[in-house]
């Protein structure tokens, strides 16, 4: 068992905790639910396996369900979100860059760290939504819903990032 | 299969995914309802719009034989319109009778006349019905103006007609509202007129006085018009008058007739036969004698019977009283000996 998997344990536990007993909670205009377990998808560096980013994923988004009653839902989105993620993080990270370059502000900017995140959330709102409404008769409240959850859980996680890999002094924003 | 193997490994990652996409939708739709139930609506609306582009599709393929079909059909129609309507104008020409309708006795065939000649001394009528339909030698044939003839001939599905207009054609007839009789026959030369001979002198007849059928013969039934008295004149011996009779059946455009089927009339044929046979007579007559004979001896057989029944009777009463009387004599006997002891 090394230091990764703990690490990612870790992490997953943690993020699973506040998203269980915080963020499941909240209903922003009575619709918007922020699905902030989403950054333990963001986080995974760059030529991860991607088997190992599904497993994980969708292991979070099980997790998740089970605590929430939303059977499959979360796990569905976490896992498309998952197999986006590669895709996603390879438009924001040069050829030359490490080979296992970790996502962060530090290593991404902080515009393209929050485009990813931005991206990367908004797939998984849209599954997630998706998935919830189940049907187009509601359309505009589920549009909308994608939107404030996709804005609420970057800027949710974008707090979390400066919280986790505070930025330097004098760092300019690129 | 190498090469496949490759590329499942290379692609294991898809693999992977679309398993986890399954498991999860597996448990949407296991534990929530509501995404199940618009699933399978869903679903079985797609499922029956599939049905019904797949049914048109099939259906367009099947157009061809379904054409065919529908054909056929028409044709079966057409020709089942084409009977019925033929039928209806056959029971149109019984029903629309000018004459007065024939007696239930008479049944009619409608046919059609398919040949006809009307400049010759025998000019002859061939029908499309014949002894398939219950045609036979010696029926009257009518239509819908009057009496056209009889049947002289007949094959399985034709008849052949000796009109009124033939030389040989002799019809008894009557004046209407008259009981008196002749003959109609026919003078080579007009197409509707006819000659009514051996009418009385004293019969008073005047023009257009209608002659008709006088049921006399088994062929036709009384009152069946034959034509109008066009004129008249003294017969060849001067006993009686010819009247000139205009006929009413129109020959000359004759499309449609009936034949009277008779079916009494064989009956009551062999009936006059026999009666006229003086062999068949005497063999009656002794068939007679001998069923009364047989009757009579049948007659005193039973007699005999009722006699010997009665006798028994008789002698089973007396055989009855006899017993009772012995029986009371000994009762007697045995009281007077007990008071004698």
């Amino acid at each position: 068992m090394n230091s990764v998997f703990l690490q990612r344990l870790t992490r997953l536990s943690i993020l699973l905790f506040f998203q269980v007993l915080v963020f499941n909670h909240i209903h922003l205009l009575g619709y918007i639910t922020p699905l902030v377990l989403g950054y333990m998808i963001a986080c995974f560096h760059r030529n991860s396996s991607r088997n190992s980013i599904l497993l994980w994923a969708f292991s979070a988004g099980l997790l998740n369900d089970m605590f929430s009653n939303t059977a499959g839902m979360a796990a569905a989105s976490c896992t498309l979100a998952a197999m986006m993620q590669p895709l996603l993080l390879g438009m924001f990270t040069p050829y030359n860059s490490a080979e296992d370059l970790t996502p962060t502000f530090r290593t991404l900017g902080f515009w393209k760290y929050v485009t990813y995140i931005t991206l990367l959330m908004f797939v998984l709102h849209v599954a997630y939504y998706a998935l919830d409404a189940f049907t187009l008769r509601d359309w505009p409240l589920t549009l909308l819903s994608i939107a404030g959850a996709t804005l609420l859980t970057t800027i949710i996680i974008v707090f979390i990032e400066l919280l986790v890999h505070p930025r330097k002094q004098g760092q300019v924003p690129n | 299969m190498r090469a496949l193997i490759d590329i499942l490994i290379q692609y294991k990652h898809w693999l992977l995914f679309l398993l986890l996409e399954a498991i999860s939708f597996l448990f949407l739709f296991s534990f929530n309802g509501r995404q199940r139930s618009v699933f399978f609506t869903t679903a079985n609306d797609v499922v029956g719009s599939a049905y019904s582009v797949i049914s048109s599709i099939t259906s367009y393929i099947q157009l061809q034989e379904e054409n065919e079909r529908l054909e056929a059909t028409n044709e079966q129609l057409r020709q089942q319109l084409y009977t019925m309507r033929q039928q209806l104008e056959d029971s149109k020409l019984v029903n629309t009778h000018p004459m007065k309708a024939l007696p239930p006795l008479y049944h009619t065939v409608p046919a059609k006349v398919v040949n006809l000649t009307l400049h010759k001394a025998n000019n002859l009528i061939t029908i499309n019905k014949g002894e398939a339909d219950g045609i036979r030698p010696e029926m009257g044939v009518v239509n819908s103006q009057g009496v056209v003839g009889i049947v002289y001939m007949t094959s399985q599905h034709y008849s052949i007609v000796m009109p009124l207009l033939n030389v040989n054609s002799k019809v008894s007839c009557r004046l209407r509202h008259s009981e008196y009789f002749g003959s109609l026959i026919w003078q080579r030369g007009c197409a509707n007129i006819a000659y009514a001979t051996s009418i009385p002198r004293h019969v008073k007849v005047k023009k257009n006085d209608i002659v008709e059928t006088n049921g006399y013969s088994d062929v036709f039934p009384a009152g069946l018009p034959i034509g109008a008295v066009a004129g008249f004149g003294d017969s060849a011996d001067g006993m009686s008058y010819m009247l000139k009779v205009k006929l009413f059946a129109n020959f000359t455009t004759l499309r449609e007739v009936s034949v009277i089927t008779n079916y009494h009339s064989p009956e009551r044929r062999l009936l006059e036969q026999q009666a006229e046979d003086p062999a068949k007579q005497d063999s009656i007559l002794a068939e007679q004698e001998k069923r009364k004979a047989a009757e009579l001896k049948e007659l005193e057989q039973r007699k005999a019977a009722e006699q010997r029944a009665v006798d028994k009777e008789i002698q089973e009463e007396l055989e009855k009283q006899f017993i009772q009387a012995q029986g009371a004599q000994t009762v007697q006997d045995t009281e007077k000996a007990d008071t004698v002891r």
